[in-house]
């Protein structure tokens, strides 16, 4: 019933799925690739994560158009499109965390929890992109929705820890601080948006129904 | 699914000599229900000290919470497991032991808790990524 609603009548509606699809394996392997260069130390594997936000505005440009020619019944249309523009929300976070990440200075401190919520992020996208493959599998998105929100929830704990531990931290001057305290927030903020990528799939599975 | 990948690592500490009424403080300021008590000497083991204990053993009983030492209320040795330990592993291990959380260590060092609700956490995780039919 879901893939007759979403693919009929035409290729418009496929290049749309298609390209929403790729929009988000796009994404989880620029986090993928985020996470390596933070665990290796690896700053210019960093301009990799860069220019995979730039061909995210290529896919989610394409999607917009798609949809706009006329693409899935009318209803339908803004929920798509805010979904592209979430995901490509996530994608501006992360170029500006790799942008950031790459005028840092290292601090040892706080480098395990940096881990651990690269590594969570990762978790979390590749459970969405589950979810979008159930959506249009006409499969249950709840368990998935729930595991997301799991994953936000320990990223939000390990969050307040990383933000205690951030205090302590000597900072010499102003813009090496707001370096730091902008590049956790970025960071952290990765969850929050591929959370409310989640919930936009749940509000197109409730309006297909 | 590992131990590992749902377990906290942030621990919380109090000393052998502390007071109940500092635990109950620091439990519902941090909003945990377990805090690992710090060995009383180079030859001592960590211990730990439960929201269940306070209750039970101090609190129903009627006394003073200032007046009870942590050493008096609290559990030990840890009951530790290894961080690759599997999820139903680290379950079965509390539900025969009937306690609520399990300390992943390596050897004699402390690397994090692993609770009940991390048990519920990770098996739905598990049941939402072996559902998917990609």
């Amino acid at each position: 019933m879901f893939l007759e609603k979403l693919l009929s009548p035409g290729k418009k509606e496929q290049v749309v799925i298609e390209g929403l699809k790729k929009h988000m394996k796009l994404l989880c392997s620029a986090i993928e690739v985020f996470q390596k260069a933070l665990t290796e130390n690896n700053k210019a594997l960093m301009d990799d994560v860069k220019q995979s936000e730039r061909d995210g505005d290529v896919i989610r440009r394409e999607v917009i158009s798609k949809i706009y020619e006329g693409a899935f019944l009318p209803y339908l249309r803004p929920n798509l499109c805010k979904l592209t523009e979430i995901i490509d929300n996530v994608f501006d976070l992360l170029k500006d965390a790799a942008y950031l990440y790459q005028t840092l200075r290292p601090v040892s401190t706080i480098q395990y929890q940096i881990d651990q919520i690269a590594s969570l992020n990762l978790q979390m996208c590749q459970m969405l992109l589950m979810s979008f493959e159930a959506l249009m599998g006409g499969g249950d998105l709840r368990e998935k929705a729930l595991a997301i929100r799991i994953y936000e929830k320990k990223i939000d704990d390990i969050k307040f820890d990383l933000l205690a531990d951030l205090r302590s931290i000597p900072i010499d001057d102003f813009w090496e601080g707001k370096i730091l305290s902008d590049f956790v927030s970025r960071l952290t903020s990765v969850s929050d948006v591929i959370e409310d990528a989640s919930d936009y799939l749940q509000v197109i599975n409730v309006s297909l129904r | 699914m590992k131990v590992k990948e749902f377990m906290k690592t942030r621990l919380e500490y109090v000393e052998v000599q502390d007071s109940v009424y500092d635990v109950i403080e620091r439990m519902l300021d941090k909003r945990i229900r377990s805090l690992v008590v710090k060995p009383a000497g180079p030859e001592g083991v960590h211990g730990v000290v439960t929201a269940r204990d306070v209750v039970f053993k101090a609190l129903s009983k009627g006394l003073n919470p200032r007046d009870v030492k942590v050493s008096e209320i609290a559990a030990k040795p840890l009951v530790c497991i290894d961080q690759d330990t599997q999820l139903s592993d680290a379950a079965a291990l509390m539900e025969k032991f009937n306690i609520g959380r399990v300390f992943v260590c390596d050897g004699k060092k402390l690397l994090g808790i692993f609770t009940l609700a991390d048990a519920m956490a990770g098996s739905l995780i598990q049941i939402a990524r072996e559902s998917h039919v990609s």
